[in-house]
């Protein structure tokens, strides 16, 4: 009889097993793994905490790599080239989606997004984020996953103190303001921003140039550094580092530059959206309580446009069919208003949806999501061109902007020694 | 079989493993690199990789980039080398005597050498900066430099070979201490009662003796001096304009960030068959000093 009991428990647990699979319908990639090659921003740390909801909701783990941004560049190549497939899911910088849409590293999500566009409502997403964080020439090689608006962060104690409108309409008017409200005698200087070769002073630079009317690209897509929008635009540029911008400015990357506005040197600076809510943290700024936001001034002549920026979140080409799927539905998981908006709420910095800049939890928080949402709704995500010789463009520039800044070149002979060695990559 | 020639098989089977090793590790590769070198290769555009022959070389001097990177590579590589040994042989002088103060001393000395390039670049970073650093500051304040040591067209390079030379002095110092311990006493102390002065002891006496520890130091940091890129990468980024941008600095930017497999490779063999002319001229100082010293 024990044998009986023995046999029958026996069968019972056989059968048992595909009840329990059938049971798991639901989470079809359960005990599948996931990794992530996150860029080390604000949203890495968030990505990192916000895993086990995603495995108890999927039973798919997830490890999220976090890595600087060369880095995350080299390896992801390396791993594209080499048919690797060490990352399954990657953060994409938007700048990248010219040479990912060339390459076909990436998997292009166009269908996928049409197939699943209940679920994800495309709607509530920015256009402008959805065309530019990877979106190319008819492909989107990324999927949006946190959006960055150019805009100014001011002083409004110095502004009311020097009796000035603010913020500064235009950007005639913040050449003037940042002028006036440098007392170089007290440490206060007018604006700041970055001026170290590379990549720092270059896209600095390529926000203000776009602000002042100047475009990289001719309308055919050759390169068109040397325009005299462009000449002039960094002509304004390197007055304003020399009559406005703290001494040290010339040698700035987005580290200095940001902890001159927070250590209340500066009275106006362009930057990403993302740091914003760092200004008013008394741990880490002397400024709380002395700052807003605004949209970035641009020319009287120029019609308003914003820059935007930020990342994209991409699936390795390479990996195996079910793999790409569980990427997909992790992708759309994560940028899913829901978890967007508890992003945000954790501080990831970028923004895709409307949900979240309306959310009045959110707004009560973040004040300045007016101005993303604002900065959005006329978003320019082409001022850098995103185009597959990008990186070089950017440091061509990088070395023409911070010559000048220098002193070592003029604003003319710069940009036309920049624009003779770029019209040699097209 | 000669004892002589039985030394000489002994030796070369001793170096026969490192040998291996290093033709299996090292060897493969360069010569995948001296190959792709002849390729327009873009790992972004993989699909239109074409035979362009020694076009990747000639523009090694073309390009005004790499050329100020080979001009700022060979200056910073002779100052820092140049300036390190002097320092190196002062401090190793000075710590000739044995004592427990010397001892120390040697000990505290070495902990510059123990940093990382890349903490010791961002540490002189934040000092130097004109509007928050301890130096900078001051520097600015002083009128000694208006934004920044580092931002400095004329000041950069200097700023970097001194930051070099605060780094590795204490190694070349160590080195150089070592071979002084070798010099015989009697030697030194014969040639003072013979009536030498203390710089014809040094010149005549004490450096020659003690020439393959010399040659020792110059070629380890010859060698590592001519490769710099942490400090570039984390003080100038090679600004400004071209004033900090050496080879290897050029090459991981090329390769790693443009991806332009071809030309990096050619960038890295014009290094390569820099650095073998280098080490092959040491190798035969110091045999030609080894002959001279012990016949």
């Amino acid at each position: 009889m024990t044998s009986r009991r023995m046999l029958l428990a026996l069968a019972i647990a056989i059968a048992a097993i595909p009840m329990g699979a059938r049971a798991d319908g639901d989470k079809p990639f359960a005990g599948m793994t996931l990794t992530v090659a996150s860029q080390n921003d604000q949203f890495a740390g968030v990505l990192v905490k916000l895993a086990p909801e995603f495995q108890a909701q999927t039973g798919v783990t997830v490890h999220v790599d976090i890595l600087s941004y060369p880095e995350l560049l080299t390896k992801v190549t390396a791993d594209f080239i080499g048919k690797t497939r060490a990352y399954d899911v990657i953060t994409t910088d938007n700048v990248w989606s010219g040479q990912f849409a060339e390459s076909g590293y990436t998997i292009d999500l166009t269908d996928w997004i049409k197939r699943d566009a209940a679920e994800i409502q495309p709607a509530d997403i920015y256009p402008v984020l959805m065309s530019s964080l990877g979106g190319y020439k008819g492909k989107q090689v990324a999927f949006p996953f946190a959006g960055y608006a150019n805009v100014l962060a001011y002083r409004t104690d110095l502004y009311a103190k020097a009796g000035l409108a603010a913020p500064p309409p235009s950007m005639e008017d913040m050449v003037a303001d940042a002028e006036k409200l440098t007392d170089k005698a007290h440490g206060v200087y007018g604006f700041v921003a970055n001026g170290q070769k590379g990549p720092a002073v270059a896209q600095d630079w390529m926000q203000y140039n776009n602000q002042l009317g100047g475009s990289l690209l001719a309308v055919d897509g050759t390169p068109a550094l040397n325009s005299s929008a462009n000449v002039a635009s960094l002509t304004v540029y390197k007055k304003l580092f020399d009559t406005a911008a703290p001494p040290g400015a010339v040698d700035y990357d987005w580290g200095g530059r940001e902890e001159s506005f927070r250590q209340g040197l500066v009275a106006n600076m362009q930057t990403w959206s993302v740091g914003a809510a760092g200004y008013g943290n008394p741990e880490q700024s002397k400024v709380v309580g002395k700052f807003a936001i605004a949209l970035a001034p641009h020319g009287r002549d120029v019609p308003a446009n914003y820059g935007v920026g930020g990342w994209g979140i991409a699936i390795n080409a390479s990996i195996l069919p079910k793999q790409q799927q569980a990427a997909w539905a992790y992708i759309k998981w994560v940028t899913s208003a829901a978890t967007q908006k508890e992003m945000a709420a954790d501080g990831a910095g970028g923004v895709i949806r409307m949900s979240t800049t309306h959310d009045p939890e959110l707004l009560k928080k973040f004040p300045f999501y007016s101005v993303i949402d604002a900065s959005f709704a006329q978003g320019n995500g082409e001022f850098r061109p995103r185009i597959p010789q990008y990186p070089e463009i950017q440091d061509i520039l990088g070395t023409a902007v911070n010559a000048v800044l220098a002193g070592n070149a003029d604003p003319k002979a710069a940009l036309d020694a920049a624009q003779a060695k770029a019209a040699k990559l097209f | 079989m000669t004892f002589a020639r039985q030394r000489r098989l002994f030796l070369i089977l001793m170096g026969l493993p490192a040998t291996v090793y290093v033709a299996a590790v090292a060897g493969g590769p360069v010569a995948q690199g001296v190959w792709y070198s002849f390729f327009d290769y873009n790992l972004q555009r993989p699909a239109r990789r074409r035979f362009v022959g020694l076009d990747n070389y000639a523009a090694l001097w073309a390009d005004d980039g790499t050329r100020a990177a080979i001009g700022n590579t060979f200056a910073f590589t002779i100052a820092a080398v140049g300036l390190e040994f002097m320092c190196g042989l002062v401090l190793a002088l000075l710590l000739w005597r044995d004592s427990r103060f010397n001892r120390a001393a040697v000990a505290l000395m070495l902990v510059p050498v123990t940093l990382t390039p890349l903490v010791v670049g961002l540490t002189f970073r934040g000092l130097l900066n004109a509007d928050f650093g301890l130096l900078g500051y001051y520097l600015r304040t002083w009128n000694f430099s208006d934004h920044g040591l580092l931002a400095g067209r004329w000041t950069a390079l200097p700023t970097l070979v001194a930051i070099d030379v605060w780094e590795w002095t204490p190694l070349v110092a160590l080195i150089l201490l070592a071979g002084l311990k070798t010099v015989p006493v009697e030697l030194v102390e014969a040639a003072r009662i013979d009536g030498a002065s203390g710089w014809q002891r040094l010149w005549s006496v004490v450096l020659p003796t003690m020439l393959p520890a010399v040659l020792l130091a110059l070629v380890l940091r010859s060698m590592d001096a001519f490769r710099v890129f942490d400090s570039v990468f984390a003080t100038t980024q090679g600004g400004p304009a071209d004033a900090t941008t050496t080879l290897m600095f050029q090459a991981v930017k090329t390769g790693l960030s443009f991806f332009d497999i071809g030309y990096a490779e050619a960038i890295s063999n014009l290094m390569i068959a820099c650095l073998a002319v280098l080490a092959a001229g040491f190798a035969l100082l110091i045999r030609g000093a080894n002959r001279r010293l012990h016949g």
